[in-house]
């Protein structure tokens, strides 16, 4: 599919494999629904480590070899990262602890008066620019306030997940475009964190039921947050309790996926350390406090201090360079090839067949719109071939005007020998 | 006239409160307490914390996936008997598991209420039988809500329940799991806390501060200023850097101790349960807020008529279901029985009545015979 490889700045893989992976096919005037993209679909619904088709992870690992990321150095990447949360859960002390500096603005606890009306979930994005090992990140962070606060929390996962539909849906109309606006700016989610509140049990219905809503369209990283009220021992148990609810339920998250066939010694290893974290526990804070002479960040209390940044009390760095440096090209690729095309696949095989009318309702407009154009590109296509079939037969025509009269001539000429020859004759 | 002095040693009056001890401590005391918050929040910690024997038994969460979600809010009655110096106290601990775990939790409160209720009710009508010897009392003394430590403010679902509760108990708002606000966010959350509480009208207890004893006056008022209480669970003995033991939770970072009073308010709140003011917190509740239930049903209610429910728990109805289809096949079992038993008696009678016909019939051949008998004699005798 020829589409996506000249879209967008970011996605810097244009060498040759791809041209192998996706021939360049003649545009047609339906966009090819599930023929081509099938067979590079794999099941994403396993949550066992054999996620991802080996085709697919051979040529992602070529790619990655290949050094695809010395393009961009310069330009910097582009990221966008989603924080969902009960509140209280540390989402904001991370988002802050993350960037470094006060990005996101904590709770206000407004009037006690109003504290019983029950606010709905707020989605909003923040930017903010990065710089991490010489390489110059925007990252882009959107802070889910009001998740999980009311009585009835059924609705806030519809915003979410009609938050990241509607950035694919931008996408999408995008792509379709005549004439594509080049600065066109990427909002889709590559990796949203998902904080657990430190129960110490297991995962909660609403844990459950948020990770299988939102895993189809998004990378979920599960992860415990305000990690300091477990012991070391509660938290290895309630690590290894939410991995095996996860399996239970069958809730497919990003788990670091590597191929053991296929991949390097240090690739391997580094994801199965990666995956053995998982949910990473997290403790963040934006103060910064003196812990025997050395000023680092973390939280004072009277029996001891936290360390944001020890390996041995929290997985916070281990998480951060996960994210901004090794494995963020992994995600924006996961989020373009699979979860993307899954969701174009499903949206346009539903508006085909004529199907689910409900959310087509809002999206009938974009496929109407498209629609046209590609009708239009036709009829030109049409015009110019009438156009140059006139223009050859008016040719002939003339051509053929020519001959007639050249004809003509000859034939008075021949008559007028005969005239004079009959003339001379008499 | 001067009244006549007393005998130096009084009437004796005085030693009525002796004897009131002697009778209450062979009677022992009858303590109930309500644990209401959400799961995972340490409330099986701190009732066995509290009472230093592992009284409720931890969440069992092997067995989670074998059972479905289902989801209702359960009450669970857990009974233990302590003993203390010769005293004996009954102890009752009511647990809520299920409140506030589920998605939606519109409504989930009312089980809870519906028990508080029901215990006022039961109460009064084993108060209003002839015979009111061995009643059952179940009716709730405290309830401790364990609020979860968000750091921020009281949560909506929180408001509402707390609003239903207090005015049925002597509600103590709790801060669970302290370990995890520092000084600062913890002063700052208790105050947000206290300020929603006032706002919203929300009734907690308040004990009395007021006392002969000046040391008690001061301990009583330091207890009510300390409202909510931030509490650490632990019933494991750790050793602290200094070498002490100690309960208290063993961090990589330190130790954090349970009756350190810089690290939590758990002292405070042993006190006020159990120490100084388990008395008062029973008193006030069969006297204030049971006269109250009593006052509101009397006024609306005939005597003797049954309560209206309002909170029909689905388990029970499938097993009154299964109650009342047992019943009514038992009753058909008994039926088919005597209706085989009276087939028989039955036959029985028709068979009998059968031989006696036959033996009629033979009586009256035989009859006739000895009739024709005497005939043919009497004509052969003339």
């Amino acid at each position: 599919m020829t589409l996506y490889v000249h879209c967008y700045e970011e996605h810097t893989h244009r060498h040759p494999f791809y041209s192998l992976l996706f021939p360049p096919l003649a545009l047609h005037s339906v966009p090819p629904p599930l023929c081509i993209n099938l067979s590079f679909k794999p099941n994403l619904f396993t949550s066992s480590s054999s996620l991802f088709f080996p085709l697919y992870k051979k040529l992602h690992n070529m790619s990655h070899r290949l050094g695809g990321r010395r393009k961009n150095v310069k330009k910097g990447f582009q990221f966008t990262l989603m924080v969902v949360g009960s509140s209280g859960t540390g989402r904001t002390t991370f988002v802050n602890t993350l960037c470094d500096s006060g990005v996101l603005a904590k709770k206000v606890c407004d009037s006690p008066e109003d504290a019983h009306i029950e606010a709905g979930i707020n989605i909003k994005p923040v930017s903010v620019e990065l710089d991490e090992d010489g390489v110059r990140i925007s990252l882009t962070i959107v802070d889910t306030p009001g998740f999980g606060d009311n009585i009835d929390n059924e609705r806030c996962f519809h915003e979410i997940v009609a938050y990241l539909e509607r950035q694919y849906d931008d996408i999408l109309a995008e792509e379709s475009r005549i004439k594509r606006n080049p600065r066109f700016r990427d909002n889709r989610i590559h990796a949203l964190l998902y904080f657990i509140s430190p129960t110490g049990h297991a995962l909660r219905e609403i844990d459950i039921e948020l990770m299988r809503r939102l895993s189809p369209r998004v990378n979920v990283i599960p992860v415990v947050g305000r990690a300091d009220s477990l012991t070391p021992q509660e938290l290895k148990d309630f690590k290894r309790r939410i991995m095996e609810d996860i399996e239970h339920y069958n809730i497919p998250i990003y788990n670091f996926p590597y191929d053991v066939e296929e991949d390097d010694e240090d690739t391997i290893e580094e994801n199965s350390e990666l995956r053995a974290l998982l949910p990473f526990s997290i403790i963040g804070s934006d103060e910064e406090i003196v812990v025997n002479g050395r000023t680092v960040r973390g939280r004072q209390y009277p029996w001891g201090a936290v360390e944001v940044d020890n390996p041995q009390h929290s997985d916070f760095g281990r998480l951060r360079s996960a994210l901004l440096s090794s494995h963020l090209q992994d995600l924006k690729e996961i989020t373009h090839d699979f979860l993307y095309e899954n969701y174009r696949t499903e949206k346009l095989s539903r508006t085909v067949s004529g199907g689910d009318q409900d959310d087509a309702a809002m999206n009938v407009d974009d496929m109407a719109s498209q629609g046209v154009r590609l009708k239009e590109e036709q009829l030109r296509k049409e015009e110019e071939k009438l156009r140059e079939i006139e223009l050859k037969v008016q040719r002939e025509i003339q051509e053929k005007r020519a001959e007639l009269s050249s004809k003509e001539e000859a034939l008075r000429s021949l008559e007028a020998r005969l005239a004079q020859a009959q003339i001379a004759d008499a | 006239m001067s009244p006549s002095a007393l005998t130096s040693d009084g009437v004796g009056i005085a030693h009525l409160p002796n004897q009131r001890h002697k009778i209450v401590s062979k009677r022992g005391a009858n303590f109930t307490v309500m644990v209401c918050g959400e799961s995972g929040v340490g409330k099986s910690t701190f009732v066995n914390t509290l009472f230093t024997t592992a009284i409720k038994e931890p969440k069992k969460l092997k067995a989670r996936h074998s059972k479905q979600i289902e989801k209702t809010v359960e009450i669970e009655i857990t009974k233990a008997e302590l003993e203390e110096k010769n005293f004996k106290v009954k102890l009752t601990v009511i647990d809520t598991p299920g409140f506030g775990d589920y998605v939606n939790n519109r409504e989930s409160w009312l089980p809870i209420i519906e028990f508080i209720d029901d215990q006022h009710e039961a109460y009064m009508a084993q108060e209003q039988q002839p015979t009111r010897a061995g009643i059952i009392d179940l009716r709730v003394h405290a309830c401790l809500y364990f609020i979860r430590p968000t750091g921020h403010t009281l949560k909506p679902l929180d408001i509402e329940i707390m609003k239903h509760l207090g005015s049925r108990v002597n509600l103590i708002p709790v801060i669970a799991k302290a370990d995890t606000l520092t000084p600062k966010d913890l002063a700052k959350f208790k105050r947000n806390i206290l300020d929603v509480i006032s706002a919203q009208d929300i009734r907690v207890y308040s004990c009395p501060i007021e006392s002969d004893d000046e040391t008690v006056t001061t301990m009583n008022k330091s207890i009510m200023q300390s409202m909510p209480f931030s509490i650490i669970g632990s019933t494991d003995d750790v050793v602290t850097a200094d070498g002490r033991t100690v309960k208290g939770r063993q961090y990589s970072w330190g130790v954090a101790e349970v009756e350190n009073e810089e690290h939590c308010d758990f002292k405070k709140l042993r006190n006020l349960l159990v120490r100084s003011h388990m008395h008062d917190l029973i008193s006030t509740s069969e006297e204030i807020h049971y006269e109250n239930y009593r006052q509101t049903q009397m006024e609306t209610r005939k005597f003797g008529e049954a309560k209206s429910k309002k909170y029909e728990n689905p388990k029970f109805k499938e097993q009154e279901e299964q109650l009342r289809q047992a019943f009514t096949e038992q009753v058909k079992k008994e039926e088919n029985r005597f209706r085989q038993w009276e087939a028989q008696l039955v036959a029985e009678r028709d068979r009998l009545n059968k031989d006696l016909e036959a033996q009629h019939a033979q009586i009256k051949t035989m009859e006739s015979e000895l009739e024709n008998v005497y005939q043919m004699r009497g004509t052969i005798r003339r």
